[in-house]
């Protein structure tokens, strides 16, 4: 588990430090789509540590919802971009409920966790 | 836990740190980033102010083109004017001129012999003399330093010749620029002026000059009644 978080925390880490450095510049227009790409992103990694509490964490379906969330939040906000709807709304909303739904299940367990090593 | 989900949560993490840092670095980095929309219109007005700024650019030096095109038209001009004043002042005789031609002296006959003023040179002698220089294309006429102009009298008073209101006394010496030959000949011509008064007593000399001196007309020319018509 710890070392679980430990390579997570160090991918985040080297992700960051690649981005900044990289020297491809990502134009503003598509600045939109890529930030829904990450809630989207983010929301399956919070989903994907929720599994992990629950302990029915499927790698399978960790990685294959993460990519099709994120493709297809970004796809929503550029098919409403075109249609001149703010479809990305949609995708802000419902990730950003899961997101605390998430993170608050999350709380929960970790609550119940540290109370049982209290007992302890 | 196996190999695969390290694998996985790695992968995943690194995703989201390059999309996060990525994020970051699009939407400025810095405080105060600005909305898309906002920056589209900024970057037309941009676009626009910068046509301006070519145009006005344009506009400058076909100005400057004109300014310096108007200031060497205006030097031209004032040079124009100068020459024409110059030519003018030479034909109206206000400037000395000088060139080749002839210089003739006219004095009286001797008194001892026949008496006094046996015959003296009248003014339409003079006038003849003029006449006959002019004739033959003399182009500045002086008698005793006075320049004859288009509005000069010869006229006789008393032993005297007034010219230009100026009393000249003999020996008259007449100055003319013109081609010296020509002048001289119609001067000397057989039956001319030269023999007529060399007959009456008057010795003319006439000498030709590459130099003669014509000064200018020492007056100020008036015209008191004449107005200019205005043309066109």
């Amino acid at each position: 588990m710890w070392l679980g978080l430990w390579l997570g925390v160090f991918g985040l880490a080297v992700g960051v430090v690649v981005g900044l450095n990289i020297p491809v510049m990502l134009p503003q227009a598509y600045a939109k789509f890529l930030s829904i790409a990450a809630l989207a992103a983010l929301d399956s990694v919070f989903g994907g540590i929720r599994a992990a509490m629950e302990d029915n964490f499927d790698n399978a379906i960790f990685i294959s919802g993460l990519f099709s969330n994120a493709l297809l939040a970004a796809g929503l906000a550029y098919a409403g971009d075109r249609l001149g709807i703010d479809l990305y709304l949609a995708a802000v909303v419902a990730f950003g409920v899961r997101l605390f739904q998430n993170l608050a299940i999350i709380r929960r367990y970790l609550l119940k966790k540290s109370k049982k090593g209290n007992s302890h | 836990m196996n190999k695969p989900i390290y694998f996985s949560i790695i992968a995943v993490s690194l995703i989201i740190g390059l999309l996060l840092s990525f994020q970051f670095r699009s939407s400025g980095g810095n405080a105060g980033g600005i909305a898309t929309e906002r920056y589209q219109e900024l970057t037309i007005e941009k676009l626009k102010v910068e046509t301006d700024i070519t145009q006005l650019e344009e506009e400058i030096s076909d100005l400057t083109v004109k300014i310096e095109a108007a200031r060497r038209g205006r030097t031209e001009a004032a040079g124009a004017i100068e020459r024409e004043l110059d030519k003018i002042k030479l034909y109206a005789g206000l400037i000395p001129v000088t060139g080749p031609g002839v210089d003739i002296v006219m004095k009286n006959i001797e008194a001892s012999q026949f008496g006094a003023g046996f015959y003296s040179v009248r003014d339409e002698d003079l006038l003849k003399v003029i006449n006959d220089l002019r004739g033959a294309g003399a182009e500045a006429i002086s008698i005793n330093d006075q320049r004859i102009l288009a509005t000069s009298e010869v006229r006789q008073a008393g032993n005297h010749i007034n010219v230009n209101l100026v009393r000249l006394s003999p020996p008259y010496n007449i100055k003319a620029i013109g081609n010296p030959g020509r002048l001289k000949s119609s001067l000397e011509i057989k039956g001319g002026l030269v023999e007529f008064l060399a007959a009456n007593g008057v010795t003319v000399e006439v000498q030709q000059s590459e130099q003669v001196p014509v000064p200018a007309y020492s007056g100020i020319p008036r015209f008191d009644y004449a107005k200019h018509v205005q043309r066109g």
